[in-house]
């Protein structure tokens, strides 16, 4: 534990002073919103080219088998069919998808000789419409040779069990144990030791829009357009590129609008792959669009699926010493984007706590599923639910209130920026204040008081409490820094926009990331009208493919916001400062002597002069011989911002250093009434006090916390990738793989509280995932705190009917 | 999830519909509401070569009291929706129990559209409209060009998604007798969402004599077997009994004798055991003091 010795260079001159800020910080209606109420936004379904054929797969009805044979001649007699393609022949056609792992563990959009996981690609087919391509997989004859099904991943780590991969040695694909800090010292001084054996389950993002692409290929300019709702069209254009089989500067990628991601649509590398692989195959544009059931069983967003084994050393007044996690993480059949989800998580693995010694002992094992993918939360969900468990167990094994041994424990405002034992820094915070606030929101006291009533009348009501971090704004060290010698070693993390303003003063901002269910056109808006001075709404926005050289990594580790201040900024400035000289030489007066102010130039303090952007515009656009000598014509500005502050690993992986460093903070207090005869919970009331530095736009703010607290509840009490023991899937449809509807979903209320960041521009940090990392464990909580008199601890999730009543049951037996 | 090619056939008439239904037999699928129907289509569960829609046949929308020589009896055509049954006031007095049931039916859209008879005909074993028609001691009419039989709900529910139906038969109507004074009603499930089947549910009807005593009871489950089941042996620890808590214990605890549920991943058949047994006792004491005249919620 240490606070931060070296600022960062890259730290900005500061945002300006509270009060003079016009547009950020104010809730702005969404400009995106018109389109898609109307349902007029162009979605990748919305794609028709001349000419195009439908795609669909045939999936395996097997977790694990070997493919005998497959007969697809009477699919191709089927009128209207254009192409079937076995894995065998897909690979003819385009490569294997790219993945993160060092380890040799291939996949292909369509397998080859053997799947790996139910709902697993076996061949595809292109036909004139989605029925007839249905009737054709119908039609489609595999034979299989069923093999073991490795389902558990304890019993996949056994030496004999069945290798997933023949290119591995284990189905252990990866393992490391890290220390940070005196671990064994700690232990050793620790008054109290609390333990907790955890479990994670399985869960998927489950957006609205399924992943779909649009493949175009040109046979004759060996080109692919692809329209798809993926999110790195414009940050790993060339992995696709490979994949696809098409040199890098023959691909063009148009982003579409994308309804829903959290998370789930990074790199959608299966669909591309069907539908590049199909227009190859026929010579014609392939819209392939997963359905439902296409997506629950072979996306790419499953978060992760692990087994904890936790202790939290503490001294007797409550101090929290040392923290050691051993983690088995259930990766699925591949290793799509290796360990990322580790390398997030030791962002924030101590919480908002003081706590000076980690140990991080991880095992990323192969089991029969679909693979790991990325979910809001991208590993740093399971960390937060464990810890505060591990927190709420130590109150009451020391007797020491909740709250008050969490306001022991937290970091102190004046302890930032705060270097975490793996080494990732925070920037800002007030916790206790936080805390403090979310008490007096929900009423804390007149809760207890009808907890009294109620349990006098043989009722449980519970009341939650989680005090959590949100890191937002990753830099790449995250995806490869658990390697010693990574496959690729990124750093750069990049967000760019184009900027101009036209000759008639009207600003266009062209941005990189692809409008992925956030708000980049109301916030790049907002940004410029706070640095011109102009009305959002005059702001035009439009987004970037991937020819025009644009470099996003989009939306993803709740990063966008920040990013697209940084970049948005610097091009305003750019431009602002084009024209404040051009308007100076204009005006005959010195730059430094004109300011822009409310769209217009003028000198300061003194409004009788001035030129409207439109003057200046016309004169930057028209007018070279009236402009400095050195200006060339035209107000354009591409601003590139890169991470406003990460620091390398160091060799020995003793220090990760600062990959993470916005961290919002955020305390959640549901309340649940429990009812032990049949388990069912149902929310009463749920409360949130939020930090995410400065609040671009409180509305946006809101919506991103009421809908991660959404799918937090439904992590808490439905939501769940269910296997039987041959490794079927249980939950292939919305019928048995549950997400709350509005009914299970009670008054959520919002407050803030904003530390702003001292790295960003305006000082915003990131607030897309917080209400998911934090609503699970909360609402753990409050169950717990239900059904205290009965003995209950929960330690795995979700909370369903059933496992309410068999966590009763075993209290009263007294079962651990 | 797109359904297999089917040919679609609107008959204009009942006769029509009952030739249509003669020719194609057990290729055809009758389609009312299309909540069940189509989303089974889609996934390709059911692949009927052949749809005939009911829905322009005259005379099947009709929900009717009829009274004759013996008590009066509610009946709902092929083509009354569950939203048109739930708010009709002739089923709110003579079986509030199926307007109770048909409110847990998934969500009001998709009960405006789907029906009674579709729901019963479906033969869902953890539906909630089974169920009730069989605590209300209800029947079903089917039809066929050969004729028109009555099918007790105790003889039609055979299995999953089986009934006694024969192919070319269809149901054109549900019956169900008038409850009568003393008779009190309950329906109670467990649901993992708001709209969604019971893990397990319990529709009871008990019948009060003069004397306090329970007359009569007759107590349905869905979600706990294959097909809505009686709980036979708590109705049998019931009847005669005073009524009071301690019979109401007595018959909740062998709610579950004799069943076999099917477990699935929204509870174990272990687990709709004890929710059988919990529900039903919640749904008897909520009958029991509705049988004596005293307004109580579940």
């Amino acid at each position: 534990m240490s606070t931060v010795e070296d600022r960062p260079t890259t730290a900005t001159t500061g945002s300006p002073r509270e009060g003079e800020r016009r547009w950020v910080g104010r809730s702005v209606p969404r400009k995106e919103d018109p389109k898609l109420l109307a349902g007029r936004a162009t979605f990748v379904g919305d794609v028709t080219l001349p000419g195009m054929l439908h795609g669909a797969v045939l999936r395996s009805p097997h977790a694990h088998a070997r493919i005998v044979s497959i007969d697809t001649s009477a699919a191709e007699a089927i009128p209207g069919v254009a192409a079937v393609l076995t894995g065998a022949q897909a690979a003819e056609l385009v490569n294997p998808m790219p993945a993160f792992c060092a380890e040799p563990v291939p996949q292909t959009a369509v397998a080859i000789e053997r799947v790996r996981y139910p709902g697993e690609a076996v061949a595809i087919v292109a036909a004139t419409d989605r029925y007839i391509a249905e009737d054709a997989c119908a039609a489609i004859r595999v034979e299989y040779e069923v093999l073991p099904a490795v389902v558990d991943p304890e019993a996949a780590m056994a030496p004999d069990a069945t290798r997933i991969h023949e290119t591995l040695d284990s189905n252990v694909a990866f393992h490391r144990t890290l220390d940070f800090g005196d671990v064994e010292g700690d232990l050793a001084r620790a008054h109290t030791v609390v333990r907790t054996r955890a479990r994670w389950h399985r869960m998927g993002a489950q957006p609205m829009e399924t992943a779909g692409a649009v493949a175009s290929w040109d046979p004759f300019d060996k080109s692919m357009t692809v329209y798809s709702n993926s999110n790195f069209h414009n940050f790993l254009p060339w992995a696709f590129a490979g994949m696809l089989g098409v040199s890098t500067n023959r691909l063009r990628m148009i982003p579409c609008a994308v309804g829903g991601s959290f998370g789930s649509k990074h790199f959608i590398t299966k669909v591309l792959a069907i539908a590049g692989a199909l227009s190859k195959a026929t010579g014609r544009p392939v819209q392939y669009l997963e359905d439902r059931v296409d997506n629950i069983a072979a996306n790419d967003n499953v978060g992760c699926d692990r087994i904890y084994d936790a202790e939290l050393a503490l001294a007797e007044d409550g101090e929290m010493l040392g923290l050691t996690l051993r983690i088995i993480d259930d990766y699925g059949a591949y290793f799509q984007f290796a360990h990322g989800q580790h390398g997030n998580a030791m962002a924030q693995p101590t919480g908002p706590y003081r706590i000076s010694s980690l140990r991080y002992d991880v095992s990323c094992v192969l089991t029969n599923k679909v693979q790991q993918g990325f979910f809001r939360g991208a590993g740093a969900d399971p960390g937060n639910f464990v810890l505060e468990r591990l927190v709420d167990k130590a109150a009451e094994q020391l007797g020491i209130d909740r709250a008050e041994i969490r306001r022991r424990n937290f970091i102190r405002p004046d302890q930032f920026p705060f270097k975490t034992p793996p080494g990732n820094v925070y920037d800002s915070g007030n916790y206790a204040a936080v805390l403090d606030k979310a008490l007096e929101l929900a009423g804390i006291d007149d809760w207890r008081a009808e907890q009294e009533r109620l349990r006098a009348e043989g009722r449980y009501l519970g009341i939650g409490l989680a005090t959590c971090q949100e890191r937002t704004g990753y830099n790449a060290s995250e995806w490869w820094f658990l390697y010693d010698n990574p496959p690729l070693p990124a750093t750069s993390t990049p967000e760019s926009v184009k900027m101009d303003v036209d000759a008639m003063g009207g600003v266009r901002v062209e941005v990189g990331c692809p409008l992925w269910g956030n708000s980049p056109e109301t916030v790049v808006s907002q940004v410029v009208a706070e640095e011109f001075g102009i009305d959002p709404a005059d702001v035009s926005v439009t987004y970037a493919d991937s020819t025009t050289g644009a470099m996003s990594a989009g939306p993803g580790g709740s990063r966008l916001t920040i990013m697209l201040s940084g970049a948005t900024r610097g091009a305003a400035r750019t431009i602002r400062d084009k024209m404040i000289r051009i308007a100076a030489h204009a005006m005959e007066m010195d730059p430094a002597d004109v300011e822009c102010v409310d769209g217009t130039f003028r000198a300061k303090g003194a409004p009788g002069t001035s030129m409207s952007m439109a003057d200046i515009g016309m004169r930057a656009h028209l007018f070279f011989h009236d402009t400095p000598e050195d200006e060339s014509s035209g107000l354009v500005a591409v601003h590139t911002y890169d991470h406003p502050y990460s620091t390398p690993p160091s060799a020995d992986r003793k220090d990760m250093g600062a990959f993470y460093p916005m961290v919002s903070h955020a305390c959640h207090i549901p309340i649940v009434e429990v009812d032990p005869e049949t388990g069912v919970v149902t929310l009463r009331a749920y409360y949130a006090v939020n930090d995410c530095g400065t609040v671009m736009n409180p509305t946006l703010v809101e919506g991103q916390i009421v809908g991660g607290i959404v799918q937090g509840i439904g992590a808490a009490l439905m939501e769940e990738y269910r296997y039987g023991e041959d490794g079927a899937l249980d939950t292939p449809t919305f019928r048995e793989y549950l997400v709350p509807s509005m009914h299970e979903v009670p008054e959520i209320v919002v407050e803030h509280l904003e530390t702003p960041s001292p790295f960003t521009e305006y000082g915003v940090k990131g607030a897309g995932e917080g209400g998911r990392l934090v609503a699970p464990t909360a609402i753990a909580s409050a169950v717990d705190d239900a059904l205290k008199p009965l003995g209950v601890w929960v330690d795995e999730l979700p909370m369903t009917p059933e496992r309410v009543v068999g966590m009763v049951t075993d209290a009263r037996e007294g079962r651990p | 999830m797109k359904p297999a090619a089917f040919a679609y056939l609107a008959p204009r008439d009942l006769d029509e519909a009952l030739d249509q239904l003669a020719e194609h037999g057990a290729d055809a699928r009758v389609l009312a509401g299309g909540q069940s129907l189509v989303r089974l289509m889609n996934a390709r569960l059911a692949s009927p070569s052949v749809v005939v829609d009911i829905n322009r046949v005259p005379g099947l929308d009709a929900l009717a009291v009829t009274n004759g020589s013996g008590p009066a009896t509610l009946r709902l055509g092929a083509t009354v929706r569950q939203r048109t049954s739930e708010l009709s006031a002739d089923v709110a007095t003579h079986a509030p129990l199926l307007a109770e049931a048909g409110a847990h039916v998934a969500h009001a859209p998709v009960r405006s559209r789907g029906t009674v008879v579709g729901s019963v005909a479906f033969a869902d074993p953890s539906a909630e409209l089974p169920a009730a028609l069989l605590a209300l001691d209800g029947r079903v009419v089917a039809r066929s060009r050969s004729g028109e039989r009555t099918i007790e709900a105790d003889d039609f529910f055979t299995g999953p998604f089986r009934t006694s139906l024969d192919p070319g038969e269809m149901v054109v109507a549900v019956e169900v007798p008038a409850v009568g004074a003393r008779t009190g009603s309950a329906f109670v499930e467990v649901a993992r969402r708001h709209g969604d089947l019971p893990v397990c549910g319990v529709a009871a009807t008990v019948t009060r004599a003069d004397d306090g005593s329970v007359a009569g009871t007759r107590i349905a489950l869905c979600g706990a077997g294959e097909r809505p089941v009686r709980a036979r042996a708590a109705e049998d620890a019931l009847t005669g009994s005073d009524g009071g808590e301690g019979a109401v214990a007595e018959a909740a605890a062998r709610a579950a004798d004799g069943l076999s549920p099917i477990g699935d991943c929204h509870g174990s058949a272990d687990f709709r055991r004890h929710l059988a047994r919990v529900l039903t006792g919640r749904a008897l004491r909520t009958a029991i003091h509705r049988a004596a005249g005293e307004a109580t919620d579940v």
